[in-house]
């Protein structure tokens, strides 16, 4: 990318909605960079290693049909959930990773994060 | 490819969930002494007689790397080969120390079988092996019977 990761980080977190925003390797699923969890208990359990490494790993699975059903790579996965979203765009050899309130502006969101996906060497 | 083995049936459990939820391909749960305790994914003895050996030297020569370099031991390692990958660490159950390896491909990834093992050690942390099933010190020289004997309770008798 041309921009850090630790700047699409910090920039994808301030988008409004955005509870925490990760970039995460596309093949391991580590964590390159995180923002932290808007809202967060104290205390309570850190789930942004494991929503990095499913989402990955999801992405990668959701890529695997998207180009069976010979629709090419995915450029957006929303996965919607009873308490939220979260949102990945693919990077060549990295995942962009958006944990969203259900109140955030999904347009806002998914344009911030194609484009800092776009801005990559 | 062979179906869950186990030695002590206390581990089977953690083991299969760890098996599945990360996508491994094969795994072998053992003492630090080389002893297997549980397996997946083998169908010779022999492969995991050389599994466990292997391991339980690569352990102790990371520990110490790990101490000389940084006064700490190395408890995790990952190597990643061209199709497919090696995951090696500890796990504590009843305040015994065991070892796994486990090796995945691009079914799975470093990061999935990092938060599995992560549960799969706070699995074992709460059960603790019975007093029966609990190692005892090997006697010196013993390590191949020892390992001989895990080896039978896995896959039955050889010859």
């Amino acid at each position: 990318m041309k921009r850090r990761p630790a700047d699409v980080v910090a920039a994808l977190s301030h988008v409004p909605g955005v509870a925490a925003a990760m970039v995460v390797g596309a093949a391991d699923g580590l964590i390159v960079e995180m923002s932290p969890v808007k809202g967060a208990v104290a205390g309570a359990a850190d789930m942004r290693k494991h929503t990095a490494a499913l989402a990955a790993y999801l992405y990668s699975k959701v890529s695997r049909a998207s180009h069976a059903a010979r629709l090419g790579t995915p450029s957006f996965m929303r996965l919607e959930a009873e308490r939220g979203h979260i949102c990945v765009v693919g990077a060549d050899d990295l995942v962009l990773v958006t944990i969203v309130t259900p109140e955030a502006n999904l347009g806002r969101v998914r344009l911030d994060m194609m484009q800092a996906a776009r801005d990559k060497t | 490819m062979t179906d869950l083995t186990v030695v002590e049936p206390w581990v089977a459990m953690p083991l299969k969930r760890l098996k599945e939820d990360a996508r491994l391909l094969s795994g072998v749960l053992l003492h630090p002494s080389g002893r297997a305790i549980g397996q997946f994914g083998f169908s010779k003895p022999a492969d995991v007689m050389s599994i466990c050996a292997l391991t339980s030297a690569i352990n102790a020569s990371a520990r110490e790397l790990g101490r000389q370099l940084y006064g700490k031991p190395f408890y995790e390692m990952h190597h990643a080969g061209g199709d497919r990958q090696v995951f090696m660490a500890r796990c504590l159950a009843g305040g015994q120390e065991f070892l796994f390896v486990g090796v995945f491909d691009r079914e799975s990834s470093l990061g999935m079988v990092e938060i599995y093992f992560a549960e799969f050690q706070k699995a074992l942390e709460k059960l603790s092996p019975p007093p029966t099933e609990t190692a005892k010190p090997l006697a010196a020289g013993d390590f191949e019977g020892e390992l001989n004997r895990s080896l039978d309770s896995l896959f039955g008798p050889i010859g």
